[in-house]
């Protein structure tokens, strides 16, 4: 310390002599540092940990939903040209109880051989490693929903109404069978000599297949899921539902990742506000210094050595930056990744510093403030010894059209109080540092009305999927039931108004080869539902005396692009191919896979189940989700005690709190990066009322001297940043359009596959407004009770 | 004392200096063609009233602000060679000036942020003089040479006016100059503070320093050795001054 040159301590001085102008300059560094870093490492971690973890449960590259089979057949499989290994699983769906009168679904699967199991293999986490006869082991994901641990009892109540009990021995962890399904349900692992205990017959209905060469060729897998799926075809097992994995990519990867990639926008956003900042506030101290710079060329300083002074001092600033931001972004990295991993249900890999995101964080906290502060320090540091020891500035004086339209407004707004008129003037004469400030806190404002109009088109775009969805209570079977003997038993329980019969198929989609190009589910209402109103894209709906009519959602542009109502389609439904007409494309969840519809009376007669159903919606008299949540348990009960194989009755809008949960955990980042953004916005304003204070000090002095009591000064000081902040909101609210525009249209790709429709909502402009006034006061209040606390003789010795 | 100049070559010659500043009532001229020398060991002052151009005369000097016609040569220690300093770029001007002059202004311009000693070493660090510990003791021994060694860890905050004026002669004296440049040293100083400061002037006078002191108070005239009396902006000779 002795040894430093006197330079470098008037740079240690001038980092310590004002703390909270250094506070200032360092904290929005280091806010732009922290979030990059954190939104980068987990980037990373993720990138690399999902697809590991993933890959490490050997996830099958084909999965499919089939009409049960046997050993021979899995034996014949096996034998098809590309498949490396094939395993079948017995999926049967059951509820467990949750509590004295609550009850959630619930798929348990049976595995033949846990020891020999090679595809989607399990973790053990906690307890056996496998289901002793008639125990269950529980998936991790389900844990919360179940509520049950190792050692507890849960009772289980199978399709038939049977109920079982079985003691829970273990916690395995699953990362491959419920991949990618947000509205799966949990799963539970039996041995396969417990089937059937449960009622179940010792088949399996779940085929998993790896295949032999390039396990993250989507192509060669779709080849290979072809061949099996001609070979089912053979032995006469229908396939329901296909879906192929690569090996080392989770299905949901690119989501979050693109999800990720939003955050990190959003990070480099912060960023450059805080670099506006930074610019803001070393152009202040720059002016301040004005009279060091003089002084010091005056003793033999030259430009270069004074501007390396003030980029060493930026340089400090960002080191310490660094110095609080690498752990806090390091920790906040792992804990996201780690929550998506929770969420996502894969293990990471443990924690570890990201070489990536600390280069990004060193370059980020060195380099922006050395952009942003160049101007400002190469400009100050010509500042010249005459400017120095005379007081000169030539740019003091300023008349632009602002000035003369505030000057003209104070002569003829007479009523106005002469505070808040000065108050006014004083907003717009450092023009400079007030576009800078404006722009930051616009920009925070913008992007915090945005993710409020995202969270609303979320939640339209969830409303619009519920108008798929309009009955009040869903009520399955696990067999057909004749429609008007349902009816009969449903319209007799009182509450229930109105019931419709639904059935359900499954189709393939086939080329003009004859293989499949994607499967179909198709949902079929009776002809004139009331129960679906759908948001056509193109087209019609299904019309009562439709036949061989489809529509399709439009995720089926993907695979025909050109694709219009009146086109066909050929569809091998229940082992019938046939040409289809497309007449109505509609908008639906992309990612759910591929929905159509067509009619009832059609997909009944096909599936030889005239006048039956195995899906009924019920409407009853009050629509609110409790009363729907008490119907679903009245209606199971009652169809449960007349002996009729309920597998599921629930309210009609579960799926979708299911779904909007999911999306809360997006919503809630978003608004953490939009507040964020908020903080960086209100430290900009701080800090330029600050230095406003400052500049102003002698006038301040004057006011004093001329009878300005303490409120008088606090309260021009304050004004002015409540002008600011108003002024912000209003341009935040328009910038927010296009910002809202770009994240819907991402967002709405990223998670759903389709983009959002815009939405511009007052609840996002209403609490900005709010906020902003409230950050504008605080961010005014210390710099106003400072002016206020200045003394005649103070302000005099000031310089 | 001698008041004319001595017959050895001047280390300070100002020849025809014209200064002229633009201001919105048209051209003002602050210097109407100033021409004069200073000599070695001299203790000029420069005598005038408020207004009259001394201290942008001094600005010629120091090279602090720009002159509209005319030269300014200063003669540097040993056998360097004579500059012609407005002929220097920014940067070159403020190393000369670092290492040739002693600049003293009435209100000290010390910085507040650093100490006496560090104050006092920072010409040294941005002249390239400064050696680690010895630049130390040779600020310590300015300190003791302006009788403020004991004060040499305070902020400027923290010691008097008078105090803060001696600590910028040390600061002056930092790259050990030939020539100090003061502008009214004493003007903001009470007499007896004044006094003392005059007192090294001329003490640093007898050590070999040139000095060059701007004053409006004609009362300090006997204490230079040299005086130039100025008035609107060229030189007067004592007789004319004393009359206006």
């Amino acid at each position: 310390m002795l040894a430093m040159r006197p330079r470098w301590r008037k740079v240690l001085a001038d980092l310590w002599e004002n703390k909270a102008r250094s506070l200032l300059v360092i904290v929005s560094i280091a806010v732009g540092v922290f979030s990059v870093g954190m939104i980068a490492g987990a980037y990373v971690i993720i990138s690399h940990d999902m697809g590991a973890s993933y890959a490490s449960a050997n996830p099958a590259n084909i999965e499919m939903r089939t009409a049960p089979f046997s050993d021979e057949l899995l034996a014949a499989l096996e034998q098809v040209e590309g498949v490396e290994a094939a395993e079948g699983r017995c999926f049967t769906s059951v509820r467990v109880r949750t509590g004295p009168d609550s009850w959630t679904s619930l798929n348990l699967v049976s595995v033949a051989d846990y020891r020999e199991s090679q595809i989607n293999l399990l973790v053990p986490l906690e307890g056996a490693a496998e289901p002793g006869r008639r125990e269950v082991l529980l998936e991790r994901n389900g844990l919360e929903k179940i509520g049950a641990a190792v050692g507890d009892v849960l009772e289980f109540e199978l399709p038939d109404g049977t109920v079982r009990s079985m003691p829970v021995t273990g916690i395995v962890l699953d990362q491959s069978s419920n991949a990618g399904d947000f509205l799966a349900s949990p799963l539970a692992y039996v041995s396969f000599d417990t089937l059937v205990w449960l009622h179940q017959p010792e088949t399996y209905n779940r085929l998993y297949v790896t295949v032999s060469s390039d396990s993250n060729d989507e192509a060669y897998i779709r080849q290979v899921a072809d061949a099996v799926n001609d070979r089912l075809e053979r032995s006469r097992c229908q396939v329901y539902r296909t879906h192929v994995n690569k090996t080392n990519e989770h299905p949901l990867q690119s989501t979050v990742q693109a999800i990720l990639g939003v955050l990190g926008a959003l990070g480099v956003l912060i960023v450059l506000l805080s670099s506006s900042l930074i610019a803001n506030t070393l152009s202040a101290l720059l002016s301040q210094h004005q009279r060091h710079i003089g002084v010091m060329k005056l003793v033999g300083g030259r430009t270069f050595q004074i501007f390396g002074m003030y980029i060493v001092l930026i340089l400090v600033y960002g080191m310490i930056a660094l110095l609080i931001a690498i752990p806090l972004g390091g920790q906040a990295a792992y804990a996201l990744a780690q929550l998506i991993a929770d969420q996502m249900n894969f293990n990471l890999l443990g924690y570890r510093i990201v070489p990536l995101a600390f280069l990004i964080q060193t370059v980020i906290a060195l380099g922006v403030p050395l952009a942003s502060g160049f101007v400002p320090v190469n400009n100050g540091s010509r500042a010249t010894v005459l400017q120095a020891v005379s007081g000169y500035n030539p740019g003091a004086v300023q008349s632009g059209w602002i000035d003369r339209l505030t000057s003209q407004a104070a002569e003829r707004l007479t009523w106005i109080s002469r505070p808040l008129l000065i108050a006014l003037r004083n907003t717009f004469r450092r023009k400079g540092r007030l576009a800078l400030t404006l722009f930051t806190l616009t920009m925070g404002g913008a992007i915090f009305v945005a993710v409020f109009n995202v969270r609303s088109a979320l939640n339209n775009y969830l409303d619009s999927i519920g108008h798929y969805f309009l009955a009040d209570v869903a009520l399955n079977f696990d067999r057909p039931y004749r429609r008007n003997e349902i009816e009969d038993v449903a319209l007799r329980i009182p509450g229930v108004e109105a019931i419709e019969g639904w059935t359900y198929a499954s189709a393939e989609v086939l080329r003009p080869d004859d293989t499949v190009e994607v499967n179909l589910q198709i949902l079929a209402p009776p002809a004139g539902s009331t129960l679906v109103s759908p948001n056509l894209l193109s087209g019609r709906w299904i019309e009562p005396g439709d036949e061989k009519v489809i529509t399709v959602s439009e995720g089926m542009l993907e695979h025909y692009p050109d694709l219009q109502p009146g086109d066909t389609l050929r569809l091998k439904i229940a082992g019938q191919e046939d040409e289809w007409t497309v007449v109505g494309l509609f908008k639906f969840v992309g990612v759910q896979g591929l929905v159509g519809y067509a009619s009832y009376e059609t997909i009944s007669d096909l599936l030889t189940q005239p006048n039956q159903a195995f899906t009924y919606r019920i409407v009853t008299d009050q629509h609110n989700y409790a009363y729907q949540d008490q119907m679903a348990a009245t209606i199971d009960r009652h169809f449960r005690d007349l002996g009729y194989h309920v597998s599921l009755a629930e309210a009609g809008s579960d799926s979708l709190d299911t779904a909007a949960e999911s999306l809360d955990i997006l919503i809630t980042f978003l608004l953490i990066m939009a507040l964020l953004t908020a903080t960086v916005g209100s430290m900009g304003l701080a800090g330029t009322m600050s230095m406003n204070v400052l500049d102003r000090t002698r006038e301040i002095g004057v006011m004093r001297s001329i009878g300005a009591v303490d409120w008088v000064v606090m309260r021009t000081v304050i004004i002015e940043g409540l002008i600011i902040g108003l002024l912000s909101w209003f341009m935040g609210c328009i910038v927010a359009v296009p910002i809202t525009s770009l994240l819907s249209a991402i967002i709405g790709q990223t998670v759903f596959a389709t983009p959002l429709d815009f939405t511009y909502t007052v609840t996002g402009v209403a609490i900005w407004l709010g906020l902003v006034l409230v950050l504008s006061a605080l961010a005014s209040v210390l710099p106003a009770r400072n002016a206020a606390r200045l003394t005649i003789r103070e302000v005099l010795a000031y310089e | 004392m001698p008041l004319s100049a001595p017959a050895t070559q001047p280390l300070i010659a100002l020849r025809d200096v014209v200064k002229v500043y633009a201001t919105p009532a048209g051209d003002f001229p602050a210097l109407k063609g100033i021409t004069a020398e200073v000599y070695p060991g001299e203790f000029v002052g420069i005598i005038g009233k408020s207004g009259a151009g001394k201290s942008t005369l001094l600005n010629m000097i120091t090279g602090v602000d720009h002159l509209t016609a005319g030269e300014v040569v200063v003669r540097g220690p040993g056998d360097q060679q004579p500059v012609s300093i407005h002929q220097l770029g920014e940067n070159a001007l403020a190393h000369w000036r670092g290492r040739n002059l002693g600049v003293i202004y009435q209100s000290f311009q010390l910085l507040p942020m650093l100490n006496l000693v560090d104050n006092i070493t920072l010409p040294m660090d941005f002249c390239g003089l400064y050696r680690p510990f010895g630049s130390r003791g040779r600020a310590l021994e300015l300190l003791r040479l302006v009788d403020l060694e004991g004060h040499a860890h305070k902020l400027p905050a923290y010691i008097s006016g008078g105090q803060q004026q001696r600590v910028a002669i040390a600061r002056a004296l930092a790259n050990d100059p030939p020539i100090l440049i003061a502008d009214e040293p004493t003007g903001s100083l009470d007499s007896l503070t004044a006094e003392t400061i005059f007192e090294l002037f001329e003490k640093l006078v007898g050590q070999g320093k040139t000095i060059v002191m701007v004053t409006h108070d004609n009362s300090l005239a006997p204490r230079f050795t040299r005086r130039l009396y100025i008035a609107d902006g060229a030189l007067v000779e004592a007789e004319s001054y004393a009359s206006q």
